[in-house]
């Protein structure tokens, strides 16, 4: 083993309340740090599901010929603001229908596909367009009506929607960060007491191995890895901990939300998006270290 | 039964004349107290060296000239071909570690075992850690701490403690070894032990300069002695011609 490591980890051992405070503070940091991620992934999932998803149908006169219905397909693939464009003819609507009340076979024996009307789904690339697009759409011959997704209920409800889960959204981003930012400050504070704590109660050590020739970086090693113990440990308990709690509590979370992706559905997807941010938590993790210790170290008495 | 050759250290023996730190017309003053003035001096390869004074004359000064802790106020201090005052604080390290430095109050880490304080040493200079064990044991055999290996300095006597800072000096062979005061907080027999110690470190070709204010240990090893007075304007002119510095040479 490294003979700074050594050093470093008998300076953990010989203070073990102060090595334990140092773990809880960073444990937390990164624990919260794990969650904050989690939920800026989710929120960020739960926006985009609704955004993107079909919005505006464009349900179609029973007399209009297929190649009205093509014509105007391809003039809504033109547009800019419109994408996924889909045509659902009167059969898939009514097997939609079938599929949707499934679990009543009789409601999907009363219909018959003439009342469904066919129609053309698409989503606006952003929903500032919506109103505009759905006016443009009513003025063509073939159109029936136009609406928004059922489920949602209709312009105001989709829009009010949206508007929310942007608020929700940001408000989970601007907190998570700052609270994060409030927790690695705090961090900070802490590596930097305990090493400055270090620096002055190993004066004297500091002073014999100056005048037996040891170079600044020998002297500062065993602090700053000491700090990159704590960081570390913090960093991998943290994330540990709250992966392990997300595990448990995924079955629930995507029974709940049903086909909106908040998480990974997906064993690989779940580990890839743990293991982003286990990186970028190993990289903050240490910068601070790095930071914490090197300002505190550089309190060592200036000797030539 | 003494010898540092098992080591494989390079040899160092040689006894020709030559110039291993000179000290020319160096003056130390700390803010306005003078702690030199003028000093003059040279020891050659392989000397043993007592530095003598009362308090406060610049024994110490002189050894922390040579040790490149201080610089001078003014003047020349050459250790080995090296005009210290030109070493920057990048070839402070590596010129130290060929210098090894026993102190009057030991200065060995208290919460480190014997073995590994004389390790810090062998790390310092960057030496594997596969070799340590070997080179510790070897150094604390001939300082007579063999047994001592595990302990920790609080279960250790003064004499102990001083052949603990002697085995760390010795561990990275250095050229040149500095003892300040080292008999200081031992008794007559202790300090003896440690003198003969010393001395066979000598027979083995190291430079000793040891700044020390015990007459007896002075008239009884019979070294060259370089004596240092207080600059208080009292003194007779000195033997060397410079203004504070009066040598014996070895009886």
């Amino acid at each position: 083993m490294n003979s700074h490591f050594k050093t470093a980890w008998s300076y953990i051992r010989r203070s073990p309340f102060q090595a334990l405070a140092a773990s809880f503070v960073l444990t937390l940091t990164f624990f919260v740090t794990t969650v904050v991620s989690v939920l800026v992934y989710s929120s960020s999932q739960l926006l985009t599901y609704f955004e993107t998803r079909p919005q505006v149908i464009a349900f179609l006169k029973s007399d209009a010929t297929e190649t009205d219905i093509a014509s105007l397909q391809h003039k809504l693939e033109a547009n800019p603001h419109i994408k996924d464009v889909v045509y659902v003819s009167k059969e898939e609507a009514l097997s939609i229908y079938k599929e949707a009340t499934s679990d009543n076979p009789h409601l999907g024996e009363l219909v018959s596909p003439s009342i469904f009307p066919a129609s053309l789904e698409f989503s606006v690339t952003d929903l500032s367009f919506a109103q505009s697009t759905i006016d443009e759409i009513k003025g063509e011959g073939i159109v029936e009506s136009v609406g928004f997704t059922a489920a949602l209920g209709g312009e105001s409800s989709l829009n009010d929607v949206i508007g929310r889960l942007k608020t929700i959204t940001s408000y989970v981003r601007i907190g998570g960060i700052a609270f994060v930012g409030l927790l690695a400050v705090t961090s900070l504070v802490i590596l930097l007491v305990i090493t400055s704590m270090r620096v002055v109660g190993r004066r004297d050590e500091v002073e014999i191995l100056n005048l037996i020739g040891a170079s600044k970086g020998f002297i500062r090693s065993p602090l700053v890895i000491e700090a990159f113990i704590y960081t570390l440990s913090g960093v991998l308990l943290g994330w540990a901990i709250s992966f392990i709690a997300v595990l448990y509590l995924s079955p629930s979370v995507v029974t709940y939300f049903g086909e909106i992706p908040i998480l990974p559905r997906d064993a690989i997807g779940l580990f890839k998006l743990f293991g982003i941010i286990l990186g970028v938590e190993l990289l903050g993790g240490s910068l601070l270290a790095l930071l914490g210790s090197l300002i505190a170290v550089s309190r060592v008495k200036k000797v030539r | 039964m003494f010898s540092l050759d098992t080591l494989n250290y390079p040899k160092i023996m040689s006894q020709e004349e030559t110039i291993l730190i000179s000290f020319k017309d160096v003056a130390k003053a700390y803010g306005s107290v003078v702690a030199l003035n003028d000093v003059s001096f040279e020891i050659k390869k392989g000397e043993f060296v007592f530095i003598t004074g009362p308090s406060g004359a610049g024994k110490t000064t002189i050894l922390k000239l040579i040790l490149g802790e201080i610089v001078p106020s003014k003047g020349e201090v050459r250790v080995d071909n090296l005009n210290i005052v030109n070493l920057n604080d990048k070839n402070i390290p590596s010129y130290r570690q060929k210098i090894g430095v026993i102190f009057q109050d030991f200065k060995v880490l208290p919460d480190r075992t014997v073995f590994e304080n004389v390790a810090v040493a062998l790390a310092v200079i960057g030496l594997p850690e596969s070799e340590w064990e070997d080179r510790v044991k070897h150094v604390l055999k001939l300082v007579g701490l063999n047994s001592h290996i595990n302990s920790f300095p609080s279960q250790l006597s003064g004499g102990e403690l001083q052949r603990v800072s002697l085995a760390r000096a010795l561990a990275v062979n250095p050229k040149i070894i500095l003892a300040d005061e080292p008999t200081g907080n031992l008794d007559w027999d202790t300090s003896d032990a440690l003198m003969k110690l010393l001395e066979k470190v000598n027979e083995e070709g190291k430079t000793i300069i040891m700044a020390t204010h015990n007459i007896e240990i002075v008239n009884k090893y019979k070294k060259r002695v370089i004596h240092v007075d207080r600059d208080d304007g009292e003194k007779d002119k000195p033997e060397s011609g410079d203004d504070r510095i009066k040598e014996t040479k070895e009886k």
